[in-house]
């Protein structure tokens, strides 16, 4: 089981995002890209999987407002477009 | 007010020598004064004045109408005015002059923007959070938990102990806890109560009397939040979670709002409680919380005529999950009469009946469960416990 943690989370530039592991990973993500790949049931079909939401309808502008953690697996972003519902857990956004 | 002024100045940059525009530019001044025109019904105080209105971002389009948006933080999830304070902004704001549209997002977490770089304010302070879970209702999880905290603390650690049950709160009948008068550092904090220096708060400490819970989940899972964030726990070695039974909503809000450092999972031996055990497990692996052990409670019974052990309820059911799992067996507490009563009297065993076997059996079980945690701990080295990042 893949049980790295987020050492360092830091804003590169308007629109990337840091986060070094605990594993000392360092990977960089485009904010819209992961608004994008919003893994919540509402962007992705729960059952089939299939996304809901298409790439195109995801404005390049979109950032995000903040960054929560959730539990200790896990963060929330709250995108401008008020759009919060994703829970992006660690190994999703490693294995990105 | 910098850093509104630097957001505004962002999206509206004023051009050396421009000549003032038809429609003076709508500035995060006007929109609070506007705002502090809402009043907080409670507090008696107007939302700017409070602090609650945070984010305000104002846009405008190539016809010069606006669009405004801002965030109000209420101190309470369940705020029962929150609706009406909603409309009341954006009443308020609608009143300036060419705005066409305005987005209010009510948050409740105050206490995580005071602080934040660190996340809860409440369990700032708490080192590591012990999630005591089982699938199964009534095979001991209130009597491990209290048990648990109460062997820690008789270590020398600072230990709290939240009843986590809303349907069925038993720990206030287990532990007696009373309350401490000290001043509140905190207002907004509730003061924990007291039991042989472990921190208690429970669900059953605010329902009065023994009335029933009847709550629906999001209710149960709001009144958990709350919980979570408002308690006013100091310092503390460990906080001990007893959870609900099962893998609901409550289970899930605890462990996506808390940083759980790990779980326990609770089981009688018999396959019908392993079988919902096994499910407590994934849950938690799919949350990414470690199990740190199995706990067998009525493992077997010593009558008093002879030595003999009894497995009223089949034999080695703990040790089969916790090997199949993965994860160690922490303890098998035997049936004796005293682990009943002793939690009816609301007297510990482990304090009170330290001696017994059950009793000796959580004591070591206290000691296993230290050692997780703390292998648990150095694999973790520099991890964030909690973190909110603030997009600039």
């Amino acid at each position: 089981m893949d049980t790295a943690r987020v050492r360092e989370i830091s804003q590169i530039d308007s629109r990337h995002l840091k986060i070094i592991w605990t594993d000392n990973k360092e990977q960089i993500f485009d904010v819209v890209s992961l608004r994008r790949k919003c893994p919540c049931a509402s962007c992705i079909d729960e059952w089939t999987h299939e996304p809901i939401l298409k790439a195109e309808q995801v404005d390049e502008k979109i950032r995000p407002l903040r960054i929560d953690s959730v539990g200790a697996y896990a963060l929330s972003i709250h995108f401008n477009d008020g759009h919060r519902t994703g829970i992006y857990t660690f190994p999703f956004l490693r294995g990105m | 007010m910098g850093l509104f002024s630097n957001i505004t100045e962002k999206l509206n940059p004023k051009k050396p020598g421009e000549v003032v525009a038809k429609i003076a530019a709508i500035t995060d001044q006007d929109v609070l004064k506007q705002l502090s025109n809402v009043m907080d019904p409670d507090l008696h105080k107007d939302i700017v004045t409070l602090g609650f209105v945070s984010k305000i971002i104002i846009t405008s389009d190539a016809n010069q109408f606006y669009s405004v948006a801002f965030e109000v933080n209420l101190t309470t999830p369940a705020c029962p005015v929150k609706e009406k304070l909603k409309e009341e902004c954006i009443e308020q704001v609608m009143i300036l002059p060419a705005v066409k549209n305005v987005d209010v997002v009510m948050t409740a977490r105050a206490t995580l923007l005071k602080a934040p770089s660190g996340g809860l304010d409440s369990l700032a302070q708490v080192k590591n959070i012990i999630a005591v879970a089982s699938g199964k209702g009534g095979v001991g999880k209130s009597t491990t938990a209290v048990n648990l905290a109460f062997a820690l603390a008789k270590s020398g650690a600072k230990v709290g102990l939240l009843d986590a049950d809303v349907y069925g709160p038993s720990i206030p009948l287990m532990t007696k806890p009373k309350p401490v008068s000290t001043q509140s550092e905190n207002a907004q904090l509730v003061e924990p109560m007291e039991s042989h220096g472990v921190k208690i708060i429970s669900v059953g400490l605010f329902n009065q009397g023994s009335k029933a819970s009847v709550l629906r989940g999001p209710m149960a899972a709001q009144i958990i939040k709350q919980f979570l964030s408002g308690i006013h726990w100091g310092e503390l070695d460990y906080l001990v979670i007893d959870y609900p039974p099962g893998t609901g909503d409550i289970q899930l809000t605890l462990s996506q709002t808390a940083p759980i450092t790990g779980a326990v999972i609770v089981t009688t031996p018999q396959e019908v409680a392993l079988a919902d055990a096994r499910k407590a497990v994934e849950m938690f692996q799919i949350l990414k919380v470690p199990v740190l052990g199995v706990i067998e409670t009525m493992s077997y019974f010593i009558c008093d005529g002879c030595t003999k052990k009894h497995y009223i309820f089949r034999e080695g059911g703990g040790q089969k999950i916790a090997r199949e799992q993965g994860v160690n067996l922490l303890g098998e507490i035997p049936i004796e009469s005293f682990v009943a009563a002793s939690s009816d009297d609301g007297k510990p065993l482990v304090i009170n009946y330290a001696q017994s076997q059950s009793g000796k059996a959580y004591t070591e079980a206290a000691a296993q469960l230290v050692r997780e945690v703390s292998i648990i701990n150095a694999g973790d080295v520099g991890a964030l416990k909690q973190f909110s990042l603030m997009w600039k």
